[in-house]
């Protein structure tokens, strides 16, 4: 059965992963290059850490894997795509809200006088 | 050409590091965490760099991945090993404070692997049915043969200081039940004949012991459950008798996990 986790806070990988799968369907490579470029090449994952935790995504009920199909831009092999359920999208959407909030308030502390946040 | 032939190598070298995967987890990533591998080494034969360093990596992290994988026991496995952690207390604090218990280590290495893969047994088959008569009847086998097992290898259900070989028989009978329950497909009907054929062979044991060594069984020293029964011929019958009672005991419970399931159906 899948847990809630629609309010529990995400971890970078599971955040990234959402994201690259929030457009549109991706298999394990297309996942991949898209965290790595929504990064731009700051997250990079292997595939033990990409499968395991889609793994554990799936039994989360955040994602699902879809038909295998070909890839039109890469070989003939067929392969397993994955996209986002209604939960993820859920669960997505109140990581990205808690992100805005945590901005807000920082925004709101740096005019105070005396906090300065990073450039 | 040459980069093809090293990706093809380590994809195949890739796919043996994947077997470590737990089976379920393999089942379901190992084909597509190959083609990623492919893709990722292509990638970088693309762009004209090495692939040597680049492999050792993902192969570290894959590793990672497998220990981390296999450290999140499923409980059907998990359950059999705490249990016997914890029979396995008994005769480790026996073995330090009761003066004559004088374990070997293969002692404990055969005591620990019979309780785990009867508590193991016992997951696994009786997970298959929701049903509590079935389960009761999966645990009633169990035990008996549990039980029988480590009375046959520990001290000999009769016969082991007496020249009487009946070992084997014994190991006999657990056959027709592992056999009998791989025919019957753990289904209950099945497993009720199946318990029943164990039972007849338990009795067998001591009648060809009569037939074969008469003289040896005459002068019966031991039998197990000694308080019960005297080293005698009938005493070698009933300590028999005790595990075919509770081999027959399972097979009537299993009788009436088939009529459960029966009514089910028929509801």
């Amino acid at each position: 059965m899948a847990k809630d986790t629609t309010n529990a806070p995400l971890t970078p990988a599971v955040l990234h992963i959402l994201l690259a799968l929030s457009a549109q369907e991706r298999h394990g490579y297309g996942i991949m290059k898209m965290v790595e470029s929504d990064s731009q090449g700051k997250v990079k994952m292997g595939p033990g850490t990409l499968y395991g935790s889609l793994g554990r995504m799936i039994e989360a009920g955040l994602i699902r894997e879809s038909d295998k199909k070909i890839d039109p831009e890469m070989d003939d092999e067929r392969r397993v795509y994955y996209k986002i359920t209604a939960l993820g999208q859920k669960a997505l959407a109140a990581e990205l809200q808690r992100y805005r909030e945590v901005i807000a308030v920082a925004k709101r502390k740096s005019r105070q006088p005396g906090i300065a946040y990073g450039s | 050409m040459a980069h093809k032939q090293s990706i093809r190598r380590l994809r195949s070298w890739y796919a043996t590091l994947l077997r470590l995967y737990p089976k379920r987890y393999r089942e379901r990533f190992a084909e597509p965490m190959e083609q990623t591998f492919n893709d990722l080494l292509r990638e970088r034969a693309d762009e004209g760099k090495g692939l040597f360093g680049f492999a050792l990596w993902i192969f570290v992290e894959t590793f990672i991945g497998i220990l981390r994988e296999a450290l999140i026991m499923p409980k059907y496995i998990l359950r059999p090993l705490i249990l016997t952690a914890i029979i396995m207390l008994f005769p480790i604090f026996g073995s330090l404070y009761v003066a004559d218990w004088n374990w070997r280590w293969y002692s404990f290495v055969f005591a620990g692997a019979l309780v785990f893969s009867a508590a193991l047994g016992y997951e696994l088959v009786a997970r298959r049915m929701n049903n509590k008569t079935y389960r009761l009847a999966v645990g009633v086998a169990v035990i008996s043969a549990f039980a029988m097992n480590w009375a046959n290898f520990a001290v000999g259900i009769f016969g082991e200081f007496d020249d009487i070989p009946t070992k084997p028989f014994y190991w006999g009978v657990i056959l027709i039940g592992l056999i009998g329950a791989a025919i019957a497909r753990l289904k209950p009907r099945g497993m009720m004949y199946v318990m029943a054929a164990m039972a007849i062979a338990q009795m067998t044991v001591p009648v060809i012991a009569l037939f074969v060594w008469p003289v040896e069984m005459r002068h019966l020293r031991h039998v197990s459950f000694p308080m019960l029964f005297a080293p005698t011929v009938a005493g070698a019958f009933g300590a028999n008798a005790i595990y075919a009672a509770l081999f027959i005991g399972s097979a009537l419970l299993f009788r009436r996990a088939s009529a459960d399931r029966d009514a089910l159906t028929a509801a």
